[in-house]
């Protein structure tokens, strides 16, 4: 017994004291946003809304209804017990429409970030760390992003990408299951004009942690350059990395809703938030319902975000803590 | 000061060339030409179609001819009407224009005062009023608003119209500039409230309140002015914002403005007319951004240029 223990004991002491450690920080972080009631409460909503409009797609017991059979025996019906949100003017039932559209719409801003990420990252990285001349470029490019008006620039991206074929994109039916080619077309607009403000984050974080003493004294005991960024340096960019995808995802729907707004969106029948705005304005003196639910949708999405954005803000960064 | 405004008007060249060469390989990447429709055309009117508007030759060859003209002043004429494009913008410029402007108003009126007062009574129901609506104001883009605010106000209290524009007439004012103003005055109300609580905590307003001044007094003569400042730094991105704010809006009310312009032209592929606007847009918020900055200096002493 007694030998036993002096034998595992050191190596038992050093993964225990790691894995609290590193479940310390994180855990630390959830417990402080938690603790703000607001943040909880959108994280919470947001949640919901992911499974509902995920659930939709597969179990015919939350759609419903099929969100692009018409009925013309039925259009334009106020809210009732078999279609809860009413039909539309082509008599497609606004529940299973609001779903379809939610899912779109967070499809949207998570698939954007993603995008934005991966290349945020790698150039915010590569202009922190490889030199003064890969450093001007991007801060060049920076400029030119934040001179440019970013949904002219979406616009024009959108409509290059879609319809023309491109690999992956696809025409007509989607390349990959659950993207159709107009939804990716969109994606991928967004976020190749969105993803310079990710890359300035990660190239200011990376730059201050570059200067600071724990990774010179990672550097000073042999640590190859490549274990420094991986194991010191990205690590702490992460809090900021969050808070800002988190703070995207709503620029992203919003984006993405404006397009549809203005006839650019997913093409019919099949409905995200904004082309249901679209729609619905369209019919305003008809049945003004259509507009309000998917305008309500919307803002619950974007407003969720920002609280759940201000509220991990506030949770990963020590510094404002009060 | 008059160096650094030098400096940056001629920054303003290559940038117009970026966005220039980027609109044009952007466009002429988009799938189909400006004359395909259903019934195609006869290769020869096809053909003297693109000698007309300068769209025959190699891609190169037409940007270089693109950036000529460019240089000239000449934006070319457009496909889908056969005007100038700078007549097509001088003609529906000053509807956007006045419609941003009365958004711009509106959001620097309302935003300061919702700051201003949320600071006055920080933690107290004013406070909580403001960062709500603040709050509330920044996830309710235009196209959310719009809708919502024409039925209550238009459709239900009838007290405007649905549809259109026309200055000094309240009826097709209030709902356009509400729904265009709202985003930067949220925007415009979370700034001032965080630097007017940061004023109020300054010596010289002790000192300003402890030589008698009365609190409407401290806060209008002192707090309000200093608290302008960081204000001023946003104003750039809230120019950007009302610019692609309008194209939405337009839409919305049916407004014959810019943004309804650009969004056609994409939509039936008037390259010149696209173009046009683009420039239009990025040299308006290069110069915007050029005019907060120099207002920053002038506004904060302690900044040199």
């Amino acid at each position: 017994m007694a030998s036993e223990s002096t034998i595992r004991q050191p190596f038992d002491f050093a993964a225990e004291q790691l894995s609290t450690e590193q479940r310390g920080l994180w855990e630390q972080a959830f417990r402080r946003l938690i603790r703000n009631r607001l943040a909880f409460a959108a994280g919470l909503l947001l949640g919901v809304l992911v499974i509902l409009s995920l659930g939709a797609e597969f179990l015919p017991a939350i759609q419903r209804h099929d969100p692009i059979i018409q009925d013309y025996g039925i259009t334009n019906q106020g809210p009732s017990m078999t279609h809860w949100l009413g039909t539309d003017i082509l008599g497609r039932d606004m529940w299973a429409r609001l779903l379809q559209g939610t899912l779109f719409s967070l499809k949207i801003g998570l698939g954007t970030q993603v995008i934005i990420l991966l290349i945020g990252i790698s150039v915010g990285m590569s202009a922190a760390l490889a030199g003064h001349k890969s450093d001007s470029i991007l801060m060049w490019l920076t400029d030119l992003a934040y001179a440019f008006p970013d949904l002219l620039a979406i616009i024009m991206m959108r409509q290059m990408l879609f319809g023309r074929d491109w690999p992956i994109i696809g025409k007509g039916d989607p390349q990959i299951p659950g993207l159709p080619s107009a939804l990716l077309a969109t994606i991928l607009a967004i976020s190749f004009v969105s993803w310079v403000t990710v890359a300035r984050l990660v190239r200011g974080q990376m730059l201050s942690i570059k200067e600071q003493d724990y990774v010179l004294a990672a550097r000073s005991i042999g640590a190859s350059p490549w274990r420094v960024v991986r194991v010191h340096m990205l690590p702490n960019t992460l809090s900021t990395v969050i808070v800002a995808v988190t703070f995207g995802i709503p620029l992203a729907i919003f984006a993405e809703a404006a397009l549809s707004f203005i006839g650019l969106g997913v093409p019919p029948p099949d409905a995200s938030l904004g082309s249901l705005i679209s729609d619905g304005y369209d019919n305003l003196y008809s049945n003004n319902l259509l507009v309000v639910w998917p305008a309500i949708m919307v803002a619950v999405l974007m407003l969720s975000f920002t609280f759940l954005g201000d509220g991990l803000r506030d949770a990963l960064d020590p510094r404002t803590r009060k | 000061m008059l160096a650094y405004a030098i400096r940056r008007v001629l920054l303003i060249i290559p940038l117009i060339w970026a966005v220039a060469t980027i609109t044009f390989f952007l466009m002429h990447g988009i799938e189909g030409g400006p004359f395909d429709s259903d019934k195609p055309l006869s290769e020869t009117a096809r053909a003297r179609l693109n000698e007309r508007y300068d769209l025959d030759g190699s891609l190169p060859s037409q940007y270089g001819n693109y950036l000529w003209n460019l240089a000239h002043g000449d934006l070319g004429i457009s496909v889908s009407n056969d005007r100038d494009i700078t007549d097509i913008i001088r003609e529906r410029l000053p509807i956007s224009a006045q419609l941003g402007i009365c958004a711009f108003l509106f959001a620097c009126t309302f935003g300061l005062t919702l700051g201003a007062v949320a600071a006055i009574n920080q933690n107290g129901v004013g406070d909580y009023i403001g960062v709500f609506l603040a709050t509330a104001g920044a996830a309710l883009p235009s196209f959310v608003l719009a809708p919502l605010l024409v039925i209550t106000f238009a459709l239900k209290l009838n007290w405007f119209d649905v549809l259109g524009w026309e200055l000094w007439n309240y009826h097709k004012m209030v709902l356009p500039t509400i729904s265009l103003g709202l985003l930067p005055a949220a925007f415009i109300a979370r700034i001032s409230r965080a630097s007017m609580l940061d004023i109020l905590r300054q010596d010289y307003i002790r000192t300003a309140r402890s030589k008698g001044l009365t609190e409407v007094g401290v806060v209008v003569r002192h707090a309000v002015k200093n608290a302008l400042i960081p204000v001023l730094t946003v104003l750039g991105p809230i120019f950007a914002g009302l610019v692609t704010g309008s194209f939405i809006v337009e839409r919305a009310f049916a407004i014959p403005g810019l943004g309804t312009t650009f969004v056609n032209s994409v939509l039936i592929r008037d390259y010149g007319l696209i173009m046009g606007v683009t420039l239009f847009f990025a040299i308006l918020i290069a110069v915007m951004n050029l005019i907060v900055d120099l207002l920053y200096a002038v506004a904060d002493p302690r900044i040199r240029l």
